[in-house]
């Protein structure tokens, strides 16, 4: 119902970021190229093919202001693609990594960008200009497994990372002659390059999506055991919710506003978050349409009684090859594993009201809260 | 007896749902690398709990996953020596034939009778409950396919010794 269109670009997608105007979509199809696509009058043409990766790119983002493009790939490269004229032309980026990179995010004032990998690193890239390549500073300590994912604080300095332990750690990545000591900054401008601010031990299972919230005062990441975890104040003594979902874990989340958080993930279905005025975070509804089942109603949320009502089903029907009916109906628009969301308002704004997610199945689908009466108060 | 069948069918349908939340992930030791992790059990971080279930003692399920692989191990019921030799033949001649069916393994896990590998691009390319429907129907037709085999050699076996004791009369 908040829906407003789905494109079916591939096969599956792994990743994807707009361009600034949000006319253009560049995302992987899983493979090693990057597809941009361009919307003219209600059609997505392809405008350009990105080849230069041996193997799957694992991250894409495309800054806002300086309309630069960096990928990442499981070949332990990076490149960060200008455009001149008609073509995208890479620059090298010495990473320095000997696994592969996992995910990259541009920072806030677009002159850094942060690449986890599965070599138990996190490099921040900065521009050299004397010899036109980006090169890399690593924070090797600490992390004991893949760095899953990572997200940039408006600050510039402190960056929140999650690994596949379940940790979320926070750190300073102030670089000399990159960065400018603000005084406002507060206690954390004043670590060093690779410092860790902040350890968040509070997943068992994989923790992947950490984001944080337009203003920098919440951060926010999921856990592969079904949980979402908010956490305030970060600093030295930060206040952490967590909020148990009733269904399959989530794989991305998304800032709305500072109140309202979207996570999505194995269900195929956004999840809506909100914080309360006493700042207890709930979950408030789903955005797609939800699964039906014979036993329909929201206090049957698990899977057992999921399955219980497919087996009523078929003992209902017969048993049939193609399974029960009531299957049929679970696929709404959206069939696989969605492992991406994106923001499609401009950048630096405080809230969001379009956002576009991509999965497994290929499609990108772009939601708009426009509509959403019951979810505007919070924005 | 077929309600417990029902039930086993139906908490092992609900533990691959919630197991087969996979994802694409590149090695963490080798490097350019992509491996299945349940098989390479080196990074316990990247393993989460194997979970058996059981309907009696002659019949379990193993479901072990990892961050992009899942692998399932049946073990069978045998009542007797011929159905020990009847499953161990046709399990291994679907094994041998595992390029055709995918998500087989062509080696059952020790202790179990066969053993089904299940990585995140089946899951791409393949839609996850077609997977899980899949399994669960295997289960329920392993059972029947062992009793019909059971009962053709009974009734030839019946066949060829009452012909052959035919010329004694």
């Amino acid at each position: 119902m908040a829906a407003i269109s789905v494109h079916r670009f591939a096969l599956c997608i792994t990743c994807h970021s707009w361009s600034p105007d949000r006319s253009m979509v560049a995302f992987c199809p899983n493979s090693n190229e990057v597809h941009i696509y361009r919307l003219s009058e209600d059609k997505w043409e392809r405008a350009y093919v990105l080849q230069k990766h041996d193997q799957i790119v694992s991250g894409i983002d495309w800054s806002a202001r300086s309309n630069r493009i960096v990928t990442v790939s499981h070949d332990r490269n990076s490149y960060v693609w200008n455009l001149e004229g008609s073509e995208w032309v890479p620059t090298l980026v010495i990473l320095r990594l000997n696994h592969a990179a996992l995910c990259v995010q541009w920072s806030p004032q677009e002159n850094k960008f942060a690449v986890g990998s599965g070599a138990k690193t996190v490099c921040i890239c900065y521009y050299e200009l004397e010899n036109n390549w980006w090169v890399s500073k690593l924070i090797r300590k600490r992390h004991n497994s893949s760095v899953t994912s990572v997200a940039w604080h408006p600050n510039n300095i402190l960056l929140a990372t999650t690994s596949t332990v379940g940790k979320c750690r926070v750190f300073s990545t102030f670089i000399k002659g990159v960065d400018t000591r603000d005084s406002d900054a507060g206690a954390s401008a004043d670590a060093k390059f690779g410092e860790q601010i902040l350890q968040l031990d509070l997943s068992y299972s994989w923790a992947f999506g950490v984001k944080w919230s337009p203003r920098g005062n919440t951060l926010a990441y999921v856990g592969h055991n079904s949980m979402i975890y908010f956490v305030d104040d970060v600093g030295p003594s930060p206040l952490a919710q967590n909020v148990l979902l009733c269904g399959l874990p989530l794989r991305d989340v998304l800032f709305i506003s500072e109140r309202m958080a979207v996570g999505v993930g194995f269900d195929c279905n956004p999840m809506v978050f909100a914080a309360d005025e006493s700042g207890i975070w709930n979950f408030i509804k789903f955005l797609g349409e939800r699964k039906t089942s014979s036993f329909s109603g929201p206090k049957y949320g698990s899977q057992f009684s999921e399955a219980f009502g497919k087996f009523y089903g078929q003992s209902r029907q017969g048993t049939s090859n193609n399974g029960v009916p009531q299957v049929i109906s679970l696929l709404t628009m959206i069939e696989c594993c969605t492992s991406c969301i994106v923001s499609l308002e401009e950048s630096g704004s405080s809230s969001t009201r379009r956002f576009s997610t991509s999965g497994v199945d290929g499609n990108i689908v772009i939601w708009d809260l426009e509509n959403s009466e019951d979810l505007l108060e919070f924005l | 007896m077929a309600n417990s069948l029902r039930l086993y069918l139906t908490c092992i349908r609900s533990t691959l749902e919630a197991a087969m939340c996979l994802q694409n992930f590149p090695c963490q030791e080798v490097e350019r690398h992509n491996k299945p992790e349940v098989e390479l059990q080196t990074s316990p971080e990247l393993l989460l709990n194997p979970v058996l279930i059981c309907r009696n003692e002659a019949e379990k399920c193993l479901i072990e996953t990892s961050i992009n692989s899942l692998r399932i191990s049946l073990k069978v019921k045998q009542a007797d020596e011929l159905e020990n030799i009847l499953t161990k033949k046709f399990l291994r001649f679907l094994s041998m034939r595992a390029e055709a069916f995918q998500v087989l393994r062509r080696k059952p896990v020790q202790g179990y009778d066969i053993s089904f590998l299940i990585t995140n691009y089946h899951c791409e390319e393949m839609q996850k409950h077609k997977l899980i429907d899949f399994i669960v129907q295997f289960m329920e037709d392993i059972d029947k396919e062992i009793s019909e085999l059971k009962m053709s050699v009974n009734t030839r076996g019946r066949l060829v010794a009452a012909e052959f004791l035919k010329q004694f009369i």
